[in-house]
């Protein structure tokens, strides 16, 4: 089947099962690497993405849904010439071992942000649920506080 | 030398290699270098029993490094990147002789047709300090010959040549090491030359980001699943679920009739369907119709049974004074207890896969592997061809833990390859990780100790009885039959390290039906889990502060229990220790000494809605020289959230012959709601670097035990904790 929608604000236009996890849409058809497989059950969130600004873990998400929508990816997160407050703050913070598990954090750290400007520690760990198994987590908590200053900055 | 002399094919002997180690200059290879024994002793066993010459053989001469056109260094790692940060260090180290920039040192694993892999692999957190010599001298040798180059060309004293950030000048000459590279054909190896003091250093000791920080962050680094090929199909297998389980009946015919679906394969070992994408393939599997044998449906409390001290083969690795004469005739009370430790999962959160590509009896292999030239054997008996037709490339690693060095899907990916005659993606379901992997094994431990009449501890025991977690992969059962038990890896830190009179360790050798590997920190995690529990009991039941006990049991120890000693002194100052008591507050302390890296923690822990709660942890760790303190403090943190996730969550067990765990949900780990404050200390108590990667995970499960224990007044002793056990 024939479905259209828009990745990173390009459209596209992709003759695949509707079924198929928009994961494997955006990896494997349109080659957007960032966004990584590792449970398969929406469990882990290193697929996390946004669909219309929501957050999705597009292993369990069937492209389908997708239809007609803006997809954003890791890939689409900055642009070419500001670089977005979330990976600003993960390169201070030196957030990533291994790096598997980042680009679905910090794609749903970027809507956290957005949805509470200021947040607590309290506010992350209630809010982001994602699993990294090499122990970045005080990292992740300290670089999404810098990123929430980072906006802030930025708008004043 | 040039190129043409080196690739002959005769059989290399290891001895001829090292005289004829190479360095790449501008595409032309310059052999003689020699080195100091460090170096030759690295060299050595990185290429015993490779057949690694080939590469030279066949006139691909790589080595460590190689001068870019853009006057940049490439550094092949022969050691493999998986989050520890090991590719920044040697940077470091190298960067510190070539006199060039760090930024211009660019850095990729060695691949097996491509500069030098180590065929020990990469884990046992000894890739820093195994390479600090031998990195900084080849560095150094290719800056001498840079240099020498330039003299001859410019008619100068070599002493008049200086070179500085990748600019070699005398006088009012200057060129790059590129330019230098370009136009030198004969080149002249120096003597080894002398390394640079340790007060010379530019970087070493000094904090620096990661330098595949950008691309980790900007989503551009490239792990296994991210390779593509032309033609690329996608392959999943069917696995079964039971250990040690075959198939009675099969029927695949409904798969071969799924859409996109390009082939079943149905052979005695290998069953799998491939498919144009990813979830066709995962589609089809599921259609399957499969009857499993199974040999034997194991329960839990079998595998529990299975492991016990006193059954097995036993091994005595410790025997100081008459240890076990006292405890047995002892008429004072002797202390006994024992511990448990359950399997556990590595749970990295890149599946364990391949990308395969077969032709013409050439393998092409892309995987994510901490040892690829196991990879590389592996694959060249399975495919029935030599090791150097098959080239084993290793991207990033999402992930290791010890899991890339075990069970792996190589040879089916491969196979599959063969048959299809494509490339082939295999990347394993998370189902199939948690259920056909390979565990950190179940262990059982019983210490003994009794005091004497002046309060001192008398006499010691440590008993450990564990499956085997290395030996059979190095030398199988034959190797593992003739050292009796897994003393290096399974066994590693089950000696008592204080220095009592009479101290006495066996390991207790056990067979399970599971497959059983090494895990972040080996033995070092049960050990001292079971040891220092034992330790923060002996303090409890004697009414001592446990700190103050082993600073005193320390006493009069060899120069590892004096750094211990100075570790517990600095973490009794750091956790402010000598501070009032927080009521409803419980606190304790660990320590080990993972291959001299001396780690010890103080925890403080409280139970929240009848649950535990870690609040806070302060780790001192003594690994000698600091190469990088920023990832040294990455290193501790994560060994901290790995410890709180062991000691609190994880658990495979089995039911029915079945891993009771499929996916996350089954294997919780620590998320961010188990952030502890964590404060982390570096000292430098030894003159040369130690691993990090493994050694502070130790002491975080006894600490928490400790402190429950503090808490409660109640010992847990077996992992992971619940409340209701004790």
């Amino acid at each position: 089947m024939k479905i259209d929608f828009s990745i990173n604000k390009k459209p596209v236009s992709v003759d695949v099962d509707p079924e198929m996890p928009l994961l494997w849409v955006v990896r494997d058809e349109l080659q957007l690497k960032a966004t990584k497989f590792g449970c398969g059950r929406a469990m882990c969130g290193a697929c996390t993405l946004h669909v219309d600004g929501e957050v999705y873990r597009s292993c369990a998400l069937p492209v389908q849904y997708a239809a007609g929508k803006e997809v954003t990816t890791l890939e689409g997160l900055s642009t070419e010439t500001q670089i977005h407050p979330i990976q600003q703050a993960w390169i201070e913070e030196e957030v990533p071992q291994c790096g598997y598990c980042q680009p679905g954090f910090m794609m749903a750290a970027a809507k956290l942000i957005q949805e509470i400007p200021n947040p607590s520690d309290e506010d992350i760990k209630s809010n982001i649920s994602n699993i990294c198994r090499c122990g970045t987590h005080p990292r992740i908590i300290k670089a999404i506080k810098r990123a929430a200053a980072i906006q802030q900055a930025s708008k004043i | 030398m040039s190129a043409k002399a080196n690739s002959n094919k005769k059989p290399f002997s290891r001895r001829k290699f090292l005289r004829r180690t190479a360095v790449v200059l501008g595409g032309s290879i310059v052999a003689g270098y020699l080195g100091c024994s460090p170096t030759r002793r690295y060299l050595a066993q990185t290429v015993e029993g490779m057949d690694f010459p080939a590469v030279i053989s066949s006139m691909k001469p790589d080595f460590w490094f190689q001068v870019l056109s853009d006057n940049s260094i490439l550094f092949k790692s022969p050691k493999i990147e998986m989050g520890q940060n090991v590719i920044t260090g040697l940077a470091m180290l190298a960067a510190e002789e070539l006199e060039i920039p760090l930024e211009r040192i660019k850095v990729e694993h060695a691949s097996t047709g491509s500069g030098i892999i180590d065929s020990l692999g990469t884990g046992g957190s000894n890739s820093t300090l195994s390479l600090y010599i031998p990195v900084r001298e080849v560095a150094a040798t290719m800056r001498e010959m840079l240099k020498t180059a330039a003299a001859e060309q410019w008619g100068v004293a070599l002493s008049s040549v200086t070179a500085k950030d990748g600019v070699l000048s005398s006088g009012d000459k200057t060129m790059t090491y590129a330019e230098i590279a370009a136009s030198t054909t004969e080149w002249k190896t120096p003597k080894t030359p002398k390394l640079k003091p340790a007060s010379a250093f530019k970087y070493v000791g000094k904090t620096v980001k990661r330098i595949d920080l950008q691309e980790k962050v900007m989503g551009t680094a490239l792990y296994t699943i991210d390779h593509e090929r032309n033609g690329l199909l996608h392959a999943i297998t069917l696995e079964c679920p039971y250990l040690n389980g075959k198939i009675k009946s099969i029927d695949t015919s409904e798969a071969a009739k799924m859409p996109d679906v390009v082939k079943v394969i149905q052979e005695e070992d290998l069953v799998a369907v491939v498919a144009t994408n990813r979830y066709a393939a995962e589609m089809a599997v599921r259609k399957i119709k499969v009857e499993w044998d199974i040999p034997k449906a194991w329960q839990q409390k079998e595998i529990i049974e299975l492991v016990t001290v006193g059954k097995g083969k036993r091994v005595n690795v410790q025997d100081k004074g008459s240890a076990r004469s006292i405890l047995s005739n002892s008429k004072a009370k002797v202390f006994e207890q024992a511990y448990r430790t359950p399997m556990a999962a590595h749970a990295q959160m890149e599946t364990y896969g391949t990308l395969a590509h077969v032709e013409n009896n050439e393998a092409s292999i892309v995987i994510g592997t901490q040892a690829p030239g196991m990879i590389q054997g592996q694959l060249a008996s399975a495919l029935g061809i030599k090791k150097d037709k098959v080239d084993v490339q290793a991207p990033y690693l999402g992930g290791g833990f010890g899991r890339k060095m075990g069970r792996n899907n190589a040879a089916q990916a491969a196979r599959i390859s063969k048959i299809v005659g494509a490339p082939i993606k295999l990347i394993p379901t998370r189902e199939q990780e948690f259920q056909n992997s390979v565990y950190r094994p179940n262990t059982h431990h019983v210490l003994k100790a009794v005091f004497n009449e002046q309060g001192g501890l008398e006499a010691i025991s440590h008993d450990q009885a564990t499956p085997d977690m290395v030996m059979k992969d190095l030398g199988g059962n034959f190797a593992l039959s003739m050292v009796g038990a897994d003393w290096l890896s399974a066994g590693h830190g089950a000696s008592i390290l204080y220095p009592v009179k009479n101290r006495s360790t066996s390991i207790w050798n056990v067979e399970v039906p599971y497959p059983s590997g090494i895990w972040r920190s080996v033995g070092i995690f049960a050990n001292t889990f079971a040891i220092e529990s034992f330790m923060n009991e002996l303090a409890y039941h004697t009414k001592q502060d446990p700190i103050e006990m082993r600073l005193k049991l320390l006493k009069g120890g060899d120069e590892i229990n004096q750094r211990m000693s100075k570790v517990l002194e600095v973490l009794k100052d750091k956790a402010d220790w000598a501070a009032e008591r927080k009521p409803g507050v419980g606190r304790s302390v660990a320590i080990c000494n993972d291959r001299k890296t001396i780690a010890a923690a103080a925890i403080e822990v409280s139970i929240v809605d009848g649950a535990i709660k870690v609040l806070k942890v302060t780790e001192v760790v003594d690994c000698g020289i600091a190469i990088n303190p920023g990832g040294i403090h990455q290193q501790v943190e994560g060994a901290i959230m790995m410890g709180i996730s062991a000691a609190l969550y994880e658990e495979i067990t089995i039911a029915d012959g079945k891993i009771s765990a499929s996916n996350y949900h089954e294997y919780p780990l620590a998320t961010l709601n188990d952030v502890p404050e964590i404060q982390v200390v570096i000292l430098e108590n030894a003159p040369e670097p130690f691993g990090i990667g493994e050694p502070p995970l130790g002491p975080v499960a006894p600490a928490i035990a400790g402190a429950l224990l503090d808490l409660r007044g109640k010992a847990l002793r077996s992992l992971p904790f619940r409340l209701n056990e004790g």
